[in-house]
């Protein structure tokens, strides 16, 4: 058994050889991590949870954020007075989809909708959290306090229009992007916007800029920041504005419910800040900063909310499904995507040019158009920058001309590119991840194939088993499976001997 | 090999026709743009097709077809894009799903020639989706060998014989090959499909083929070679409409079974279970015992999908949609009227699309209950709808209408007796 | 990313929902007590609500079939309402619930009094239903697949004379996709359970309104798909029979004209209908021996 310790001890890292330094092979670069709504509410706590329920807002948007069966299965019991037992639940959804019911139920278990109780009978049963049920009936049935922002207000004389609104939110958030970009160097002076000392605090809060001793720069989660769509740009900035907001002394669920409010408000509709404490009127002004709301002056009554606001969890909802004659439809693409790798995008804008500039290799710059060619090494430099062929790929489709998405491929495979170009960039990627590394510890030198043989076994069964050779009774154990291994393998031995 | 269509029709060369100034029709407009003069053509043409719809068709009742595609080598040829088997799959789906849109109560099997056999992909059916999915299937198909008229023809023959007569029985093939590699005179064939009166039509994709044109001659059948993909469309479309054919054929009362899924009065328990006759020889789908089905009033087979032709005794199985599904032929809504707009009203009554003299040029009115229609309603009740919006959501307009419809009748599923006075 | 993908699946997908609601003051449930009529809008206001609650794309029109018209309730055809919160209520529902009473008022008041009972034209109101999700479709952006339904809640009786439109407007949805759900107050409708059995859709009969918002939210509101995941009322045998042209009975077996489809229980040397002389005279067997072209 000695001759085991000592083998033990000579453990190394790294399951595969290679001529990189170990340390670069285990600390994967962080990626942007951005966190749906959902995922966002799983990671609070209970009585945060029940605090947010309060606000009938908050209810809707949870409400939208579950699963189809969850969904069925709230509104089920959503009139039902008394707690509804567990069996009967189970027996609403068919048994093929048994899968998706059991994950739907665990989400509403862990985002606190529901909760377990006993009925008499010593049956368990499930039960709405009271607080959540009442609030998500006030916002479907009505009843209650209306939301903090929908005083009457007299007619607007100069009321604004969508296309405005439009337009004016984009410019506000464009100067954030700007910001990030721009302060890296070259166009200083007119690209570069100064924008708040508390939304510099939220972008080196947020890892999207860091400081260093040149000044503020842009992060590799910076860039991957701005290939991301600007409904999943604002989401990500505001999480990570709320994440700071309790500094600033605000309430979470004030803000939250605020947030919401303005996502389901209606886009060219005025409404109105009286009532408002302080507080909520600082937050209003940072809104009206980033472009969520627009507001003539600071101290006026009376504001509208912008489509950044809108839908702020929901980028499908954003854009209209449906373009009735009377409404003006806006497109938002402008990139041309080739089979032949070509890239055309249709832009003036110093901050697209520049996005597009991370990935493709730019050939030609017209007043409004720009051609560039997506090349291996255009695309491998932006990987090493840490940007994934999934971003790439959900950028182009993201911006893509409204024509590209109405060619035939298109139709039939949902994305508007060409297949080629889309494959031939993960391709691209995949190249690069030839090799996974796994941290781990080695064991060998065993004295008797059965020792060894028990010991895999364990590992296997305990799931932390990275590699095995019986020839050579070599076996790799996950580093974090090493504590057990080693637990197993000292009683083993204590009882064999 | 003949030169095409020259006996009959001796304008049929293209330099021999008129100079076409096809560009004349198209005009831009104030700010240069084609968008709008596109537009009215395109939606002349839908009006065009529209009116020419309401010419009164018999009714083929029950149309046999078999439809005979060739997968031999010279369908990988790119001259219809991509290659011609590709396109004739993406037409022949359109094809087949208007096919038993049009003709509800009829049957269709296809049979695929290549290497010089004949292979019956589906079996004569009336569900569209068993077809559609064997087309799917042809996609991966090997194109090899040359085809076989006569070994598809005897194929189609042997099933179709079998058929009952007072129901059209059709072949068409669709063949891309120059030759047919057959075993024996094909002479023999062409007879004996006369002498079942089978109608065999071809449509060539590449040229006119003596032989084939000699067996639509003798069948009574039409023949055809393609120009382009869009004329391909055209000529295979033309195939949906009942042939003429069928129109001289003689008119019979056809028995008909109409099943019900069985149900044992005052019983709650399920019907027994039982195999339907469909699956029954069928070695990849074999068949499952279930309690639901329609059984056939006369034997008691059971089946699993209407219509069907009853294996065991010969009846012709149908439910009343099935036969209420043609009555639009029988009763096509009126024209409307083309008005050019004027603010006649606000709003589409049928769709509540907000008319304005920017969009809307024209407005179509109907002339029973004068509402005011937008183009994509008019076209939209003509072609699909087959029911005037405002005729059957006015009362008086309605009461009109209905006098000259069948009924059901008090219980609900029946057809009514006040059918007469069009005839 | 995987998840992104997943959900941009969902994301192309719209689900419209067009309730046709039976307002006929001819209905045997609202001769007894109007007031089932207010608690039958209640419901249908809570239930189109409840859709568009489940997603911020859901789309909601809903048509009332009356006695003397057809009109959409909700939305507006050109402006919609002018609606401030009064309560907690989320605007858009109030926005609903708002101009579906309104317009409702405004029919029931300028509709011509009624004289005698008169039937609701159900098959004319799903057919406009149909044009309105035509034209939802045509107007769809690319890469968004609509998916529709037509909920229609009655308590009258059907009406035998609409047969022909009640087909057209069965295969019309059938043809574009669109599935056809009935909930019936009062009679068992056939008709309308053909249609449903046609389409795909969902038949509920109630014999009572208690309970009718719960009944609407638990079988009408998951959308196709998501019915495969639950557990529903099965579909009840629909009954496709014939009834002749001559007795008006239901047949089993029977003839029929090959010209005009008319049916008959019993063989005729010419056809009532259309006049046809039929060349074989005789019961026919049921394999007539070949008689074209000799």
């Amino acid at each position: 058994m000695t001759d085991y310790k000592a083998s033990s001890s000579s453990s190394k890292h790294g399951s595969v050889s290679s001529s990189m330094p170990s340390s670069l092979l285990v600390a994967k670069p962080a990626n942007l991590q951005c966190k749906d709504f959902q995922e966002y509410l799983r990671t609070r706590s209970p009585d945060t949870l029940e605090k947010l329920y309060n606000y009938p807002t908050i209810c809707l948007a949870v409400y939208r954020e579950l699963p189809e069966i969850a969904r069925q299965f709230v509104i089920r019991i959503l009139f039902v007075e008394q707690p509804v037992p567990q069996a009967v639940v189970a027996s609403w959804g068919s048994q093929y989809y048994a899968k998706e019911q059991a994950s739907s139920t665990n989400i509403l278990t862990e985002l606190n909708v529901w909760r377990t109780t006993t009925i008499p009978g010593g049956l368990s049963a499930w039960e709405l959290c009271p607080t959540f049920k009442k609030n998500l009936k006030i916002a479907l049935l009505g009843g209650g306090k209306p939301w903090s922002m929908s005083h009457t207000l007299e007619k607007d004389s100069k009321p604004r229009d969508i296309a405005f609104l439009d337009q004016y939110a984009m410019s506000r958030w464009r100067c954030v992007l700007h910001y990030m970009v721009g302060t890296g160097g070259a166009n200083k002076g007119q690209g570069s916007e100064v924008i708040s000392p508390d939304a510099v605090r939220i972008l080196l809060h947020a890892n999207l800029m860091k400081r260093d001793e040149t000044g503020i720069t842009i992060t590799r989660q910076g860039f991957q920041f701005l290939l991301l769509d600007t409904q999943s740009q604002v989401w990500h900035f505001m999480l990570m504005y709320l994440d700071t907001c309790e500094e600033r002394g605000l309430s979470l669920p004030e803000c939250l419910s605020m947030l919401f409010q303005l996502s389901f408000s209606t886009l060219g509709r005025d409404y109105s800040s009286e009532g408002m404490n302080p507080k909520m009127l600082a937050f209003l002004q940072h809104l009206r900063e980033f472009g969520l709301v627009f507001q003539r002056k600071r101290k006026e009554g009376r504001f509208y909310p912008t489509r950044l606001a809108l839908n702020v969890t929901n980028k499908a909802a954003t854009v209209p499904a449906v373009v009735l004659e009377d409404e003006k439809s806006q497109e938002s693409g402008y990139i041309v995507v080739e089979t032949n790798y070509r890239v055309y995008a249709y832009t003036d804008s110093p901050l697209q040019v520049a996005v597009l500039g991370l990935f493709t290799e730019l050939l030609y710059r017209f007043p409004n158009l720009v051609v560039g060619v997506l090349t291996r090494d255009s695309v491998r430099q932006a990987l090493r920058g840490g940007i994934t062929a999934d971003q790439i790929i959900s950028y182009l489709e993201q911006y893509s001309h409204p024509n590209m998405k109405l060619t035939e491929s298109a139709i039939k495979s949902k994305s508007p590119l060409p297949p080629t170009v889309v494959d031939q960039i993960k391709l691209w990627e995949l190249e690069r991840n030839r090799f996974t590394y796994t941290e781990g510890v080695v064991y060998n030198q065993f004295l008797s194939q059965a020792d060894f043989i028990t010991l895999r076994d364990y590992a296997q069964s305990i799931n932390v088993l990275v590699w095995q050779n019986e020839r050579t009774r070599t076996m790799v154990v996950t580093k974090n499976g090493h504590d057990d291994v080693k637990r197993f393998w000292k009683k083993f031995s204590k009882n064999a001997s | 090999m003949d030169h095409h269509g020259e006996e009959e029709d001796p304008k049929e060369y293209r330099w021999e026709t008129g100079y076409e100034k096809t560009w004349e029709a198209i005009k831009e407009d104030d700010d240069g743009l084609l968008d709008g003069a596109i537009a009215d053509i395109i939606q002349k043409a839908k009006r065009k097709r529209q009116a020419q719809k309401t010419m009164q068709n018999k009714l083929g009742m029950m149309r046999h077809l078999y439809l005979m595609l060739d997968c031999s080598e010279s369908m990988s040829v790119p001259d219809l894009k991509p290659t011609r088997l590709l396109c004739t799959l993406k037409l022949l789906e359109k094809f087949i799903e208007e096919f038993f849109d049009q003709n509800p109560i009829s049957q269709m099997g296809l049979i695929v020639l290549k290497g010089k056999r004949a292979e019956k992909v589906t079996e004569l059916t009336g569900t569209a989706k068993l077809h559609l999915k064997a087309l799917d299937g042809l996609h991966k198909i090997n194109l090899v060998g040359e085809p076989s008229l006569q070994n598809g023809l005897d194929l189609a023959l042997k099933t179709l014989k079998v058929v009952p007569s007072h129901a059209s029985r059709e072949v068409l093939i669709i063949m891309g090959s120059l030759t047919t590699c057959d075993p024996i005179d094909i002479n023999i064939t062409i007879d004996a499909l006369k002498q079942e009166s089978i109608r065999c039509s071809v449509i060539s994709l590449s040229a006119e083929i003596h032989v084939c044109r000699h067996l639509t001659q003798q069948t009574g059948g039409t023949y055809g070679a393609v120009l382009d993909d869009s004329h391909y469309r055209d000529q295979l479309l033309s195939h949906v409409d009942p042939p003429p054919a069928a129109q001289t054929q003689e008119n019979s009362l056809i028995k008909m079974g109409f099943p019900h899924a069985r149900q044992d009065e005052g019983k709650e328990k399920d019907p027994p279970l039982s195999m339907c006759m469909c699956h029954i020889e069928n070695a990849d789908e074999p068949s499952k015992i279930t309690s639901a089905g329609f059984h056939c009033p006369q034997c008691h087979s059971k089946y699993c999908e209407l219509p069907v032709e009853c294996q065991t005794c010969g009846l012709t199985l149908v439910s009343a949609p099935h036969l209420a599904r043609s009555y639009h032929h029988l009763f096509p809504v009126q024209n409307f009227t083309e008005l050019v707009y004027n603010g006649q009203a606000a709003i589409c009554y049928a769709c509540q699309k907000p008319l304005t003299e920017a969009t809307d040029k024209n407005v179509y009115r109907c002339e029973a209950c004068s509402q005011i229609f937008c183009l994509d309603c008019d076209i939209f009740i003509h072609e699909t709808l087959h029911t005037c919006v405002g005729c059957v959501t006015i009362p008086g307009a309605a009461a009109q209408v209905h006098a000259r419809k069948p009924q059901a009748p008090p219980m609900g599923m029946l057809l009514g007796s006040s059918l007469g006075q069009r005839f | 990313m995987e998840k992104a993908a997943a959900e941009n699946d969902d994301s192309g997908s719209v689900s419209l929902l067009v309730i046709v609601l039976d307002t006929n003051p001819s209905q045997r449930i609202v001769r007894q007590n109007p007031d089932n009529l207010s608690q039958c809008l209640d419901a249908t206001v809570a239930f189109g609500n409840a859709h568009l609650m489940q997603k911020a794309q859901n789309k909601l029109a809903v048509i009332s079939c009356h006695h003397h018209a057809t009109d959409f309730l909700y939305p507006m055809p050109v402006k919609q309402l002018e609606v401030r919160q009064v309560d907690g209520q989320y605007e858009v529902f109030s926005l609903v619930e708002k101009t579906v009473k309104q317009r409702l008022s405004h029919i029931i008041t300028n509709a011509p009094k009624i004289t005698q009972p008169n039937e609701s034209l159900l098959a004319g109101s799903m057919s406009m239903a149909l044009c309105y999700v035509a034209r939802m479709q045509r107007n769809a952006q690319p890469g968004v697949k609509i998916h529709s339904r037509i909920l229609v809640l009655t308590g009258s009786n059907e009406c035998a004379s609409q047969y022909m439109t009640y087909m057209n407007v069965f295969f019309t949805a059938q043809k574009l996709g669109i599935v056809i759900d009935v909930c019936a107050l009062d009679k068992s409708l056939s008709l309308l359970q053909q249609g449903c059995d046609i389409t795909g859709g969902q038949y509920l009969r109630l014999t009572q309104l208690d309970g009718l918002l719960q009944y609407l939210l638990w079988v009408f509101l998951p959308d196709p798909k998501t019915r495969q995941m639950l557990v529903l009322p099965p579909p009840t045998k629909v009954d496709y029979r014939a009834a002749c042209f001559c007795h008006r009975e239901m047949i089993d077996i029977g003839y029929v004209c090959s010209v005009c489809l008319s049916i008959f229980c019993k063989f005729s040397p010419i056809c009532t209908t259309c006049h046809t002389v039929f060349k074989v005279p005789g019961p026919l067997p049921p394999k007539p021996k070949k008689k074209k072209k000799v």
